[in-house]
């Protein structure tokens, strides 16, 4: 797969703040690609200058293939963003406000007609042309940001934490829709999400502190770096399980054992096979690894970070 | 793109109730002086000078006031209603929107061509249905306008409707929060009235105050409307016998002669100076564009 994003030592800084520090990444094509960081980590800043919105202060960003400072135009061209909150206009109907948006495209009469069929089935807000947006549900105005993101077909697409505060159906609506043009159009997404669950779908991870990568890889190759993993075991007494030497939790009908890696929880099961008769191993989550890189707690939907240090 | 694009912010300022509003309030305020105290004040002050053997008819009388009121009305509503239109520029950047616009390859010229044709086109309809207005009133109390003086009031409002939004587009540029818009609408509604003279004639102004606001284009675009509105009444009142020379007066009083540093304006300057305004303002208004997209990048 060929890179679609290359940034290599990109820096922005806002007076004396620094809010992206020698950054660089590749992304590559049709990849689900999570770029996570508490608040002020820098994510915005890095989205705002791949879109063309801020300028850099120093290093240079590709997308597919053109250079950033050469032809903004045709980046925007190929970028769909779906921005944290709505910015559709209220006050029009949803059909006036894809009507404007698809027009910032050259997407006019026929083209915009059929491409107005297309995503209004794709995203299922066909009965809702004629509401204005503002009186639409949260989830509803939703899924009229993504067909406004998608209305010039984009190589692209940016979601800055689209699925914050929606209910289930819709989140699970939503990711489907992205599944679905991930596969069939190789869509590439560029997430940034509070919700751990979504970025452990990713095929790739980066993980931002104070404009700084902190942490890179592959959900499995970040679990296994930054977390270790988790024996669960069933039907036996404290005393057994203290025997064993190693740190673990008591829940209500079991024991959760933490080891450092697949390996030490083999050993442990071969070395005590009359304790381990009722047992299951998990790896770590994506919270263990973001709070192990970063030190900070994400919470989940409300974008507020906690600081553990 | 353009086209569209106009569409839809003309559409939002028609369906943004708040805003449609707070464009009507000058005009409002305006009428309301006219209807409780006003109207009564000019009255008096056209009869009181007159010689004792000179009664006018009522019907003039209503026609002199009728015209005063007007012209002031129209005068005020074209750059009132022309700013309250154009702070659509200025919401959009508060709340967000114009991230949505400038993620896209649309130019940024595109965008700001499309707020000042928008505001124009609303604030043109606005003021035309207004004129329509204001001349059916005249038409019911005291009509004494020649086709030609209907057709330069028209000319005047589409020269003070492209004299407001110029000159609101400058300003709102440089706006980005609802509490500027606040702020900028609360001045312009309530201040302008006065210094174009809408509120009071600028002749009951101090000298020195008279001769600041000589340096203001939108005071002559007040007095042509003033010109036109009131010519045939006045003419009306010569044929009832009143002296070439209390008419002038009068028109002194009316600020249908304005006066810069002593010396008359007469009606082609006056359109020169609101002309010139208009072709410097939008000049000025695409240079700024230029100058803060050049600083964006």
């Amino acid at each position: 797969m060929e890179d679609i994003i290359k940034i290599d030592r990109l820096f922005k800084a806002f007076g004396e703040v620094k809010a992206v520090q020698d950054l660089s990444f590749r992304v590559k094509t049709g990849e689900l690609f999570a770029f996570l960081g508490v608040n002020g980590a820098g994510k915005s800043t890095t989205i705002n200058i791949l879109c063309g919105q801020l300028s850099k202060d120093g290093g240079k960003v590709e997308i597919d293939g053109t250079d950033l400072d050469k032809n903004v135009n045709k980046i925007k061209g190929i970028l769909g963003v779906v921005f944290q909150d709505s910015v559709l206009d209220k006050a029009l109907s949803v059909y006036d406000n894809l009507q404007s948006r698809a027009a910032l495209y050259d997407i006019t009469g026929e083209r915009f007609q059929k491409r107005l069929a297309e995503l209004s089935q794709l995203l299922d807000f066909g009965n809702l042309l004629k509401r204005p947006v503002g009186k639409l549900s949260g989830g509803q105005r939703r899924r009229i940001d993504i067909a406004r993101a998608l209305l010039h077909s984009p190589k692209i697409l940016v979601l800055d934490e689209p699925t914050t505060g929606l209910d289930p159906q819709t989140r699970k609506l939503l990711w489907n829709v992205i599944s679905r043009l991930r596969q069939e159009e190789s869509m590439t997404v560029f997430l940034t999400t509070h919700y751990m669950e979504e970025a452990a779908e990713a095929d790739y991870v980066v993980i931002l502190d104070s404009g700084k990568i902190a942490a890179e890889g592959t959900p499995l190759e970040l679990k296994n770096t930054y977390t270790g993993d988790f024996v669960t075991l069933y039907g036996v007494d404290e005393l057994a399980v203290k025997d064993l030497g190693v740190a673990y939790t008591a829940l209500r009908d079991a024991f959760r054992l933490q080891v450092s890696n697949t390996a030490q929880a083999t050993e442990l099961i071969v070395k005590h096979p009359h304790i381990f008769t009722d047992y299951e191993i998990t790896k770590g989550k994506m919270d263990d690894v973001f709070l192990n890189v970063t030190g900070k707690k994400l919470e989940g939907g409300g974008g507020n970070a906690e600081n553990l240090d | 793109m353009l086209k569209i694009l106009i569409k839809r912010n003309v559409k939002l300022f028609f369906k943004d109730k708040g805003m449609f509003l707070t464009a009507l309030i000058t005009p409002a305020i305006l009428l309301v002086l006219y209807a409780t105290f006003l109207g009564n004040v000019y009255r008096d002050s056209f009869t009181m000078n007159l010689p004792e053997t000179v009664k006018l008819p009522e019907k003039l009388l209503d026609g002199l006031v009728g015209g005063q009121l007007i012209s002031s009305l129209l005068a005020v509503s074209c750059v009132t209603v022309a700013f309250c239109s154009n702070f659509l520029m200025v919401q959009d950047k508060a709340i967000g929107t114009i991230k949505d616009l400038r993620i896209s390859p649309v130019k940024a010229s595109t965008l700001s061509l499309s707020y000042y044709i928008a505001a124009l086109i609303s604030t043109l309809l606005i003021c035309l249905v207004a004129t329509g207005l204001c001349l059916g009133y005249l038409a019911a109390t005291g009509w004494y306008l020649s086709v030609s003086d209907v057709l330069y009031l028209l000319l005047d409002v589409v020269l003070l409707v492209l004299f407001g939004t110029a000159l609101s587009s400058v300003i709102n540029l440089f706006l980005s929060s609802q509490g500027q818009i606040s702020a900028v609408g609360t001045i312009v509604s309530s201040g302008y009235g006065f210094i174009c003279g809408a509120y009071m004639p600028i002749s009951s102004f101090s000298p020195g105050l008279q001769k600041v606001i000589s340096f203001l284009p939108g005071t002559y675009g007040t007095a042509l409307t003033r010109n036109h509105a009131m010519r045939g009444a006045l003419a009306e009142m010569e044929t009832e016998g009143i002296p070439a020379k209390l008419i002038e007066e009068l028109k002194d009083a009316l600020d249908c002669n304005l006066y810069f540093f002593e010396k008359q304006v007469r009606l082609p300057a006056m359109y020169g100076i609101l002309v010139a305004t208009i072709i410097i303002l939008i000049a000025v208004y695409i240079l700024l564009n230029q100058f803060q997209n050049k600083r964006s990048r």
